[in-house]
């Protein structure tokens, strides 16, 4: 207490304004009693990676001055259809909150939240400072919203949809654009691939050409290549874009885009190329060697060697999306010219064909991680993979820090020698001493989990499917990874056992989900009982679990630590200990 | 456009007076011939069973929601004819009067009469069966799809198995507007 008086707040304050990560900010904030209050009051920025873990009251109790609020909801797995429509994760209550108590909120960035057009019209009007709103597959929202944002929002910066879904109503389709007044010239980023229908292009045009500030454009399918050459010129000054379709090869459009292309010296980031007609690309040449980024993860209509082509001019490149038509061949060609990359990712053209149609194997990823020194995050969908192939790429690149490898055929084995691929990951994790992130796959026992245990210190997320032989394996992840924080596992054989061994670790992590695996109703209500600072949510839709005897495998499970207790929106198809709390009745 | 097409191909269903697509014979043959690829998906079976099929058949399907792709990539690969080796295939659901669409997984659903006890869980209202007298009344809905050619169609009307391969979304229209 001595200390906090030696200095006058305004001094501590204005340390404390160097001092950004929430990390460091929780620690000073532990100091002492005067430390905790100003570093709250100073606090602007905050993020809350699961919304049910604290409530907007508890926050705006804390933080009463927050301008950036950055919010999670549904867990991962929500993107490959595993959570029920209607699970959760409404923003409504939070925008609500906010809109009283942080009249200068100028940034909102959720992921995986529903919004409604009144949390989007509320913004609108309750925040005049708004600048920044990033929607990442977030739903429950329409063309009307995006309208209210437009015509209100006179300081706004960014609208990024990434990913989101988005309701296009027929009589604002398009027309949403339009409202942005005449005299609103502040965008810098608008990123609205993921829209289906069109937007008015009259409208698109008149706002790039008075926004001179913009430095990304990420479009829709629906803006075709004639008129992307219009927006270029008007804005070449951009640095990140995303096209649209491209599919009708014209010279005329060629030609056009060519000079277009041509004028943009800033552009870095490259995306769209849905069904870009491989005759077009040659226009993007000019641009490669600048390039930094680039998504190719829709151009289903580029080959192998159109590809190859186009990599080997990216001599900058940092991180590349790409579809498994690169083949092996084109990523010896990436290793080779693209001696700065950091992110890969090679997507599967044909998830749902049972024999290969590409010639890409486990060698494509051995030799990126031969070549490229920086190598450090991937996601690999593949059909064969072996040991030693894991084993080289751990030993070249013991930098790794994101590791997402997706055999697609579970629980394949080493195609060498038709073993598990224990031996491999477990490489990995004990090659790459900074791993954070790990997806599994292929044919694995009990051992890569004891693997992962003994190595995976540092690793804060894991995603298990189609794996493991019993409990064992799920008691050595969740008492060998120290900084554990989501772990999300489907199809294993994974039970009560573990899970209640380790109780007291769910509750040092953000969240835990377990679908179809074998954890009973009775398990889940004891942990829950057990544990009054972790919310166990039995996700069944087969009905009251206590129609069924209580040894009863669950569907699902999510289990998160929280301190606003159970939430008051579940619906019918979530049970927790109180087997009659999700019967409808909030 | 949309009432006359509607007219026309409920008029040659009305022999099918319920939903049951087993009433009609191309529709039970097709039925049961699919019958064995979704064997994996009802939502009851798929869970307790071992989700991995043998290793030799080539037809064999994949897990629920496997491999992890996220939807709108797969959706850059959905102009190819409806692959039945996914194990699901969402699409949206409207109500009338309610912007918001709901998802809705086709391939758990057997037929016509589980899709309308599925969409009664998920929307407050009875919808009538193809066929039965209109009722003049806000209180009940009917339901139709969009097809591949953009036309709106009265949900019931052809094979389920047709139904899955052209349907883009759903609908549920007021009886009264019909």
């Amino acid at each position: 207490m001595m200390m906090g008086s030696s200095f006058p707040e305004e001094v501590l304050e204005h340390v404390f304004s160097f001092i950004e990560r929430d990390k460091d900010r929780n620690a000073i904030s532990t100091v002492c009693q005067s430390w905790y209050e100003i570093e709250r009051w100073s606090r602007r920025r905050v993020f809350v990676g699961n919304c049910y873990a604290v409530s907007p009251l508890i926050l705006i109790k804390r933080f009463p001055d927050v301008r950036c609020l950055e919010l999670k909801g549904k867990p991962h797995f929500a993107d490959f259809n595993l959570v029920p429509e209607g699970w959760g994760a409404y923003v409504s209550p939070w925008i609500a909150a906010a809109s009283t108590a942080y009249p200068w909120l100028e940034e909102i960035r959720l992921k995986r939240m529903v919004i409604s057009d009144d949390s989007l019209e509320l913004i609108s009007k309750s925040f005049k400072n708004f600048k920044v709103l990033v929607l990442s597959s977030c739903e429950g929202f329409s063309t009307e919203g995006l309208a209210a944002i437009a015509a209100n929002c006179r300081n706004l910066r960014e609208l990024d949809l990434r990913e989101s879904e988005v309701e296009d109503l027929n009589q604002s389709s398009g027309h949403w654009l339009s409202h942005f007044p005449d005299n609103y010239t502040s965008l810098v980023s608008l990123n609205i691939a993921c829209l289906n229908s069109e937007v008015s292009f009259t409208a698109l045009e008149r706002l790039v050409g008075r926004c001179p500030n913009l430095r990304t454009l990420r479009l829709n399918r629906a803006v075709p290549l004639d008129r992307l050459a219009i927006l270029l010129r008007r804005a070449p000054q951009l640095v990140e874009l995303g096209t649209g379709e491209a599919s009708d090869l014209r010279p005329d459009v060629f030609s056009n885009l060519s000079g277009a292309f041509s004028g943009c010296k800033e552009l870095k980031s490259l995306s769209g190329f849905w069904d870009v007609a491989p005759g077009y690309l040659p226009v993007v040449y000019p641009i490669c060697p600048r390039l930094t980024s680039l998504n190719l993860s829709y151009a289903a209509t580029i080959q192998s060697s159109d590809l190859i082509k186009l990599v080997s001019q990216c001599h900058n490149l940092q991180k590349l999306w790409v579809l498994d038509y690169i083949e092996d061949l084109g990523l010896e060609a990436l290793s080779a010219s693209c001696k700065d990359l950091r992110e890969l990712r090679v997507f599967p053209s044909e998830p749902f064909g049972v024999e290969p149609n590409v010639l890409l194997t486990e060698q494509g990823l051995v030799s990126v991680s031969e070549g490229c020194p920086k190598l450090h995050s991937v996601l690999y969908f593949c059909r064969q993979m072996s040991n030693d192939a894991l084993r080289t790429i751990a030993r070249n690149r013991p930098n790794m820090t994101r590791f997402r490898l997706c055999i697609i055929e579970p629980r394949t084995p080493d195609y060498l020698n038709h073993q598990s691929l224990d031996v491999g990951f477990g490489a990995i994790v004990e090659h790459c001493k900074d791993l954070r992130r790990l997806s599994l796959s292929g044919l694995l026992t009990d051992r890569v989990f004891e693997y992962i245990g003994t190595y995976g210190k540092k690793l804060e997320m894991l995603s298990v499917a189609f794996a493991g032989d019993s409990d064992l394996g799920l008691h050595h992840v969740l008492s060998g990874c120290e900084n554990l924080r989501k772990l999300e596992i489907r199809d294993c054989p994974f039970g009560d056992k573990a899970l209640l061994a380790n109780a007291a670790k769910l509750e040092t992590m953000r969240s835990l989900w377990m679908s179809s695996c074998s954890v009973s109703f009775g398990a889940c209500k004891l942990l829950g009982q057990k544990m009054p600072r972790l919310n166990v949510e039995v996700i069944d839709e087969r009905g009251p679990p206590g129609s069924r005897p209580e040894s009863c495998p669950v569907e699902k499970l999510y289990i998160y630590r929280t301190i606003s207790g159970q939430r008051f929106d579940m619906p019918g198809f979530v049970w927790t200990k109180d087997e009659n709390s999700a019967l409808g009745l909030s | 456009r949309r009432g006359t097409k509607m007219g026309i191909k409920s008029e040659q269903h009305s022999s099918a007076s319920s939903i049951d697509s087993s009433s009609d014979p191309s529709a039970a043959a097709a039925s049961s011939s699919s019958t064995d690829l979704r064997l994996g998906l009802s939502i009851s079976s798929s869970y307790y069973n071992d989700l991995f099929p043998t290793p030799t058949t080539k037809t064999r399907v994949q897990p629920l929601s496997w491999p992890p792709i996220r939807s709108i990539l797969r959706s850059a690969h959905l102009d190819k004819a409806l692959d039945h080796k996914q194990a699901s295939l969402f699409i949206k659901i409207y109500m009338e009067g309610i912007p918001i669409g709901r998802k809705l997984n086709l391939f758990a659903q057997d037929g016509y009469d589980s899709l309308i006890a599925t969409i009664a869980h998920m929307f407050p209202t009875t919808i009538l069966c193809p066929g039965a007298d209109r009722v003049h009344s806000d209180k009940y809905h009917v339901l139709t799809y969009e097809d591949k050619e953009g036309d709106w169609m009265m949900v019931g009307d052809v094979p389920w198995e047709m139904f899955l391969n052209n349907v883009k979304r759903l609908k549920i229209t007021r009886a009264d507007r019909c």
